[in-house]
This record gives structure tokens, C-alpha cells and sequence, in this order.
């Protein structure tokens, strides 16, 4: 398959700060997931590729063509940004109409563009209210309307689940996913490992502006797995839910607190973990409060993954 | 350096809507119609003082038209320039322009275009009213209308030519503001003075040549208006003004072409 | 130490009230202004009035070394109380401070409604008044060591290069107005800002309008006074209230025939409305339409 994308050698900082580095790689049809805590470059890698920065060093490509002041490319590319920005002084309907009509479309098909996008972000009802009265989820899902109005070939979307009520989250899944059927490229930027996960399985992920590993999210997720698993059970009887357990081999240890009635589990097989608890809490009859996992989160992977 | 035309007009119509929809344009309107009440003023008072010794006529060329001409259009110029790449980057909006398939210096020139019509019809709505407040007597006088005319024109030419400037300003200068109101009171205000060739070096300076009625007003407390003119001729000022505003807006464009814009957080 | 987990942990601490609960604020506004471009040069810029102004205190005690550079103005160097007044309401300074305002105030609010701040100050044990409070008391920082310190710096100078008490014998009210005065025109100009920083939340837009309206409110007094040559058209003038007062406060004439009073009620009703005006704005939770 050839690439969409394409990075070499690309780097980027800001005066003294390291945004980005070094980083060569080939995007491919589909959806990719970029991966990383705060501050790994995400957004800079995002940036770089729709052309509104400039690389310090390296070189970037969309189809072959340099990004940079190739401003016929941007007709292929939709791109929904991270930060909450919008002219608020303009109504939804307006503000979508408004960037439309910054492409070669008609009168009538702005304006069908406009309402399709709008509808399927569920704010056609809301269309002719102001911005600046609009949810925080109202607006993340306005940005994603104007990303994909013009229907491109090529979406980014930095951070586009951030905001969003699990309907609306579950909805922009359905749609990533159907680009990806349609053909498109799709590259969406996160630091939730399994929104990512729901996403896609090709991933890359970033850390201190560098590729930390690149591939099928099924090798990050055996590289975690490696990695002992900290689960937390909030419950009316831990000590009877602890002793079920003891016998089973993935349970690798076993801590009570720091709340009298919580305890701690330490597994290397988090999917077999999850799978036997539901069991033993209706078998013992234990009402459970609360299951986390107190490591859970992409820092944590980051960090043994760096070797932290 | 390419564009078409159509990403232009896109782009006019885009913040020509957005620029009359927003609350600094309201703001801006009432200032600018502040002439309209001073004209307003001044006729009534006429009305009921007769012999008073006012001069309607007089007082547009000279008082509202040098309050338009040194005041006005540089505070309007000044705001409305800088803003065209400042405020998109203030307000993180850049983004929604340049990733769209039009040109960077389309996006200057569009907005420029915008911003720089409505803000000659909000100019010319105050003057045409105070014009036609203060010439009540002389409505049907078409010299009168034809002064008023060129007036407008230069004060169109004006606002365009400072406008282009502070474009250029704003696209490579974050504190555009101070900077603006130092080389618009600061600069403006006090090299027009100097003797010889150096008041040449003012936008002003060809403003005035053209309009010099707006310049010899009355001394006194107004004397703050008036300044001892060494004009230019007609066809090189508005040459000169046509030409810096060319310049101008060529250098923003590319400037904002080759420039990268980091938003701050 | 004490590690915390991840996550909510309570605070169990005991809370001691701040006694100055607004002076965070002003210390973050004063820090801030320092950490702008160009500030430090415009603010030390605005010194130089007093510093000329301090010259002028050394010369006038020596006068006779001076007089060929003088050629008859040497009543212009008299420390008295005119040559207060002069310094206090004259033009140039009082420029500077408006330039020193759309540096280091036109954002002490607007920038806390643009970023939506004001949710994280009342989060706080801090009430409405120690906010406002704590934002003039940064326009109080700046403007004070325009005013109130040469002021008291001028007397103090008059007596040292004196060598007596003779000064402070003839004009014994003197320090008391230095004071009055600087608190009053700082009050004002601090009112002032605060209206106009709360009225957008766009920082350029409100540094335009508080050079603006300044600047206008003058040339609109300048044509009127020129055609209808009344001199109550300098109520008008935010520069010209200010000078009829600060006239009043030292004694001397004022420049236009108006009595002082009219020029101190009009600042007075600029000060209410800025009350008003903040009363509405400043809320915890800002309410769209």
C-alpha cells in the first residue's frame, strides 16, 4: 500500500523546548492512532502535517507534495484542531456555511454540506444559536463538523473525543470508522489508550517528541500485559473476595487498603482478571462499589515502557 | 505567489459579515458617529442663537473633517489593521483559514478588503450626516457636494493606506497596539510639523494635501488640528498613497506567506 | 513528606484567613506588567517628569549659580504650590500614566474573562471586593510612584536643599494634598481601567478604548470650547477635570472659570459607574444568552 503521509527525519522546536524529533514514518490508508501523555507531540506532529507549522528540520509530505504553503492540498485535508477556538460571535450554521464557501462549492451545495455535517453532529437543532452559548461538547462536536463537512480524503482530528458525553464519543467512533471503510486516511491523536483501541489498531505512539513504538496496537498491548497490572475492588467483603482468588494464577499479589474496604490485586492477565470477577461476585454474593485501576492510564504504560 | 480571486471574495464575504456582526464594530460605529452629534449640537445651537457667528459649512471642512482626517480614521485604521492577523491569533482561529485551500495573502487581502469597506461606510454614513447637518442651507449647493465628495474620497484613501500599514505591522508584530499608537499620535502628530521634505515622511503629510481646508483651521484651542503645510500636488499624493498602500499590503502578504504563527498558551 | 495518591485527597489542614486576601492579586498584576515587552522602558519614561521636576527643586535653591541658563525665568522654578499643581495635572504625566494603564491594566480583568479565571478566584475564600481590591491596588502600585511618591519626594528635597522648615512653615498643607491628590487621581484613574478592562474580553480592543476615550473626550472639548467658547465644555475632558481639581487641591486658580466641584462630581460619576459597571460584570459564572 503506498503512503499518504509522509515524514523524514522531522523535527521541531520551539526556541529552546523540543517539540518534536527525528521522527521518519509512513502513514497509510486507514485509521492510525497517534498515542502519548501531554507533551509528547501530538499536536506538533498534527501541526506539521496540515502545513501551519514549519519543520526546524526534516521534511514532510501529504500524496507526494510538501505541506507547507501547499494551499491547493488542504482541499483533500480536513482537520479538526485541539484547542477551543471559534469566531463566537457567529451562529453554528453560519460559522459551518462560512468556512464551506472557502471551497469551490455552489451556493446549494454549501449550504447542503452545511446542514448534512450539522445533522449528523446533532446540533442542526441548535444551528442558529451563537457559538459562545454553545456546551464544551456542543463545540468539540462543531470542530468536528467543519473538519469533515467538505468530505476529504485525508481527516486529522487532535484530541476529537475530549468534551463528549459517551453517545457522542460512540457516534464519532461509528463515523471514524466508516471513513476508514470509505477509503479514507484517517489520523486521530488521543491519550486514552482505549478510545484509541476502539479506534483502530495500527498505532503510534509518542513520547518526549520522539516514536516510542510504532505498529498493531496487539504488540503495545503484549508489551503491557508484560507489565503487572494494579486493580483495585471496592467492596462490602474484600478479604471473602481476596481469598477466592488466591488460588488463581494470574494473581500475581494481593493487598488490602488503603480503605478498609478496598483491596488491590496485582495481575499479569488483566482480560482473564476481568473475566472471572463478574463470576465471583454474584457466586459470594458481594456488592461491589467501585472496580479500578489505578494504573491504567497511558502514563503508566509510558513509564514501563521507558523502563521508569 | 498565486491566488484566485474567488478565495478573496470568500474571504471578504466571510469577515465582511462576521466584521459588521461583532460588538467592536457596534462600538466603533458610535465613535465614529460622534461628529454627527457634534454637527447636531452646533446646528441647534444655531437655531437658537442666530447671530452666533457659526459657520456651518466652515465647521465641516475645517473641525469635523480634521477630527475625521487626525483622529478618527488612525484609531479605526490602527484597531481594524492590527486585528487582520492578531486577532486570529489571539483567538486561536488562524487555524480554520489555513487549512482551507486558499492563499495565505488571499486571506489577508480578503479580510484587509473587508474590514476596509465597512469601515469607509461607517466613515462616510458620519460624514454625509454631519455634512448635510451642517450644510442644511446649502443642501441644494452642488460645490458644496462636491467638496464633501473629495473629502470622502481622501478620508476612503486614508483609512485604506493606514490600514495597509498597521496590516503589515500586525502580521509581524505582537505588542501592533503600542506600537501603533506611538506612530499614529507619536510619529503622525509630530513629524507633520517639521520644515521641508521630512513631513513627506508621514502618510498625513499627503492627506493633507489633498484636503487642506482640514488644515488651516482656526488657531487657538484647535490649534492642536493645524500644522504649516509645505502640500504636495494633488496627483502625487493620491500617487504616493496608492503606491504605500500597495506596498504595504504586498509586504503583509508576504510576510503572513512565509511567516509561521506559534499560538500562545 | 507527604506522597498523595492519585486522585482526590482531602484537605486536612486548618485554614488561616488571609488578612489581605486581595494582595496575591496585586502582586500577580504588578509581576505581570514587569514581564510585558516595552514596559519597563515606557514606566521608566514616565519617571522622567519627576526627575526633571526634582532638578527643578535643586535649582530653585540655587538660583544664582544657575541664572545664565534661567534668563528671567526664574519665577518658573519658585517651589510653591503652583509648581505642584504644574506637576501634578500637567499634560505629559498625565499621558504617561494613561500609556502606563493600557500597559500594565487593560488586562487586569479582560484577561480573566477571556481565560474564564474568574470561576478559579471565587473558588477561592476570596469575596468580590477583594478581587476589584486587588486589581486597583496594581493600578495604586504603579500610579502612586507616579504621584504620591515624587510629591512627597519634592517636599522632602525642598527641605533638605533648604536646609530649614521655612517651606513647610509657609505652606503646611502642602504634604496633605500631595496626598489627597495622588489618591484622588489614582482612584479615578484606577475606576477608570477597571470599567474599561471589564467591558470586552479582548485585550488590544480595551487598550485602544482607554487611550480613546481619553484622548477624545479632549479634542471633543477643544472643538466645542473653540466654537462656543464656553468654558463648561471642559467638563467634557477627562485631562481638563482632572486639572480644575488638582487646582483646587493646591490653591491655585483653575485654568477655566468652572467651579472645581462640577469637574470633581463628573470624575466622581465616572468612578460610580465603573462601580456598577463591575458590580454586573464580575460574577463567578458568566451567564450566555
Amino acid at each position: 500500500m503506498t503512503a499518504v503521509i509522509q515524514t523524514k527525519n522531522l523535527s521541531k522546536w520551539y526556541g529552546n523546548v523540543l517539540g518534536l524529533s527525528d521522527v521518519s514514518l509512513e502513514v497509510e490508508q486507514g485509521v492510525t492512532g497517534l498515542l502519548g501523555p501531554n507533551g509528547a507531540g501530538k499536536s506538533t506532529f498534527l501541526k506539521l502535517i496540515t502545513g501551519q507549522i514549519k519543520p526546524s528540520i526534516g521534511h514532510v509530505a501529504i500524496q507526494g507534495q510538501d505541506v507547507w504553503n501547499n494551499y491547493p492540498l488542504f482541499g483533500r485535508i480536513g482537520f479538526c484542531p485541539e484547542q477551543d477556538a471559534f469566531y463566537d460571535e457567529m451562529t453554528g450554521w453560519e460559522f459551518m456555511t462560512s468556512l464551506l464557501s472557502l471551497y469551490s462549492f455552489s451556493r446549494a451545495d454549501v449550504q447542503s454540506r452545511a446542514e448534512k455535517a450539522l445533522d449528523f453532529v446533532e446540533l442542526a437543532k441548535d444551528k442558529d444559536r451563537l457559538i459562545r452559548g454553545y456546551s464544551r461538547g456542543m463545540r468539540q462536536r462543531l470542530k468536528l463538523a467543519q473538519a469533515v463537512a467538505h468530505d476529504p480524503e485525508i481527516i486529522i482530528l487532535d484530541e476529537p473525543l475530549n468534551g463528549l458525553d459517551p453517545l457522542s464519543k460512540r457516534k464519532v467512533i461509528r463515523l471514524i470508522k466508516d471513513y476508514k471503510e470509505a477509503g479514507k486516511t484517517v489520523i486521530v491523536s488521543s491519550h486514552v489508550l482505549p478510545e484509541i483501541e476502539a479506534l483502530t489498531r495500527t498505532i503510534i505512539l509518542l513520547h518526549q517528541g520522539k516514536i516510542l513504538a510504532r505498529g498493531d496496537i496487539h504488540y503495545i498491548r503484549d508489551l503491557i500485559d508484560k507489565h503487572p497490572h494494579m486493580i483495585s475492588v471496592k467492596c462490602s467483603d474484600p478479604r471473602r473476595l481476596a481469598s477466592s482468588l488466591v488460588g488463581e494464577p494470574s494473581v500475581l499479589n494481593i493487598q488490602f487498603g488503603p480503605a478498609p474496604d478496598t483491596v488491590v490485586f496485582e495481575t499479569q492477565d488483566r482480560d482473564k482478571f476481568f473475566g472471572l470477577i463478574p463470576r465471583l461476585i454474584v457466586d459470594h454474593r458481594i456488592d461491589v462499589e467501585e472496580i479500578t485501576s489505578p494504573d491504567d492510564n497511558l502514563q503508566a504504560v509510558f513509564d514501563y515502557l521507558v523502563g521508569k | 505567489m498565486t491566488m484566485s480571486h474567488n478565495a478573496v471574495r470568500s474571504i471578504f464575504s466571510f469577515f465582511f459579515f462576521l466584521g459588521r456582526k461583532a460588538r467592536k464594530t457596534k462600538v466603533f460605529f458610535l465613535i465614529s458617529g460622534l461628529p454627527v452629534l457634534v454637527a447636531l449640537i452646533i446646528q441647534i445651537n444655531r437655531l437658537f442663537a442666530p447671530g452666533s457667528g457659526i459657520d456651518g459649512p466652515a465647521i465641516f471642512s475645517s473641525v469635523i473633517m480634521a477630527f475625521n482626517l487626525q483622529f478618527l480614521i488612525l484609531v479605526l485604521a490602527l484597531f481594524y489593521g492590527t486585528s487582520i492577523c492578531s486577532e486570529e491569533l489571539e483567538g486561536k482561529t488562524l487555524t480554520y483559514l489555513t487549512t482551507r485551500p486558499a492563499a495565505k495573502s488571499a486571506i489577508i487581502l480578503g479580510k484587509y478588503a473587508a474590514y476596509a469597506a465597512f469601515l469607509v461606510l461607517m466613515v462616510a454614513a458620519a460624514v454625509i450626516l454631519s455634512f448635510l447637518i451642517l450644510n442644511v442651507e446649502r443642501v441644494l449647493d452642488l460645490s458644496a457636494w462636491l467638496a464633501m465628495i473629495k473629502a470622502l474620497g481622501v478620508l476612503a484613501l486614508g483609512l485604506m493606506c493606514y490600514m495597509a500599514f498597521f496590516t503589515l505591522v500586525g502580521t509581524f508584530l505582537k505588542k501592533s497596539i503600542l506600537f501603533g499608537l506611538f506612530f499614529s499620535f507619536g510619529w503622525e502628530n509630530v513629524v507633520q510639523y517639521f520644515p521641508g521634505s521630512t513631513q513627506k515622511f508621514t502618510i498625513m503629510h499627503y492627506l493633507k494635501s489633498l484636503l487642506p481646508a482640514a488644515s488651516t483651521g482656526s488657531a487657538g484651542k484647535l490649534s492642536f488640528l493645524t500644522f504649516k503645510l509645505e502640500p504636495s500636488s494633488a496627483g502625487a499624493a493620491v500617487a504616493t498613497l496608492v503606491i504605500l498602500t500597495a506596498v504595504f499590503l504586498g509586504l503583509a502578504c508576504l510576510v503572513f506567506s512565509k511567516k509561521e504563527y506559534i499560538f500562545e498558551d | 513528606m507527604v506522597i498523595s495518591e492519585q486522585g482526590y485527597v482531602h484537605w486536612q489542614g486548618t485554614f488561616i484567613e488571609r488578612r489581605f486576601p486581595w494582595w496575591p492579586i496585586t502582586r500577580l498584576g504588578i509581576r505581570l506588567a514587569f514581564k510585558r515587552k516595552f514596559f519597563k522602558f515606557v514606566f521608566s519614561i514616565s519617571l522622567l517628569p519627576a526627575v526633571m521636576f526634582s532638578t527643578g527643586v535643586y535649582i530653585s535653591e540655587r538660583l544664582d549659580d544657575f541664572q545664565f541658563m534661567l534668563k528671567g525665568q526664574d519665577r518658573l522654578l519658585e517651589v510653591n504650590p503652583a509648581f505642584f499643581k504644574s506637576y501634578f495635572t500637567s499634560e505629559p504625566l498625565l499621558f504617561l500614566m494613561v500609556m502606563i494603564m493600557v500597559l500594565a491594566g487593560a488586562g487586569l480583568i479582560c484577561d480573566d474573562l477571556k481565560y474564564n479565571s474568574l470561576q478559579l478566584y471565587f473558588s477561592r475564600p476570596l469575596r468580590k471586593r477583594d478581587y476589584v481590591l486587588g486589581k486597583m491596588a496594581t493600578v495604586f502600585f504603579f500610579l502612586l510612584i507616579l504621584t504620591l511618591v515624587p510629591g512627597l519626594l519634592f517636599v522632602l528635597l525642598k527641605l533638605i536643599f533648604a536646609g530649614s522648615f521655612k517651606f513647610l512653615a509657609n505652606y503646611p498643607w502642602i504634604p496633605v494634598s500631595v496626598i489627597a491628590f495622588s489618591l484622588l487621581v489614582t482612584l479615578f484613574f484606577a475606576f477608570y481601567t477597571l470599567l474599561v478592562s471589564s467591558l470586552s474580553k479582548n485585550r488590544r480592543y480595551v487598550s485602544i478604548l482607554l487611550f480613546l476615550v481619553y484622548i477624545f473626550s479632549n479634542v471633543f472639548f477643544g472643538i466645542f470650547y473653540s466654537i462656543f467658547h464656553n468654558p463648561y465644555f471642559c467638563l467634557l475632558s477627562i485631562q481638563c477635570d482632572i486639572q480644575q481639581v488638582g487646582a483646587a487641591f493646591f490653591r491655585q486658580s483653575p485654568h477655566y472659570d468652572v467651579p472645581w466641584i462640577y469637574s470633581f462630581l463628573v470624575l466622581a460619576a465616572i468612578c460610580c459607574l465603573s462601580a456598577f459597571v463591575l458590580k454586573r460584570k464580575i460574577r463567578g459564572v458568566e451567564v450566555v444568552k
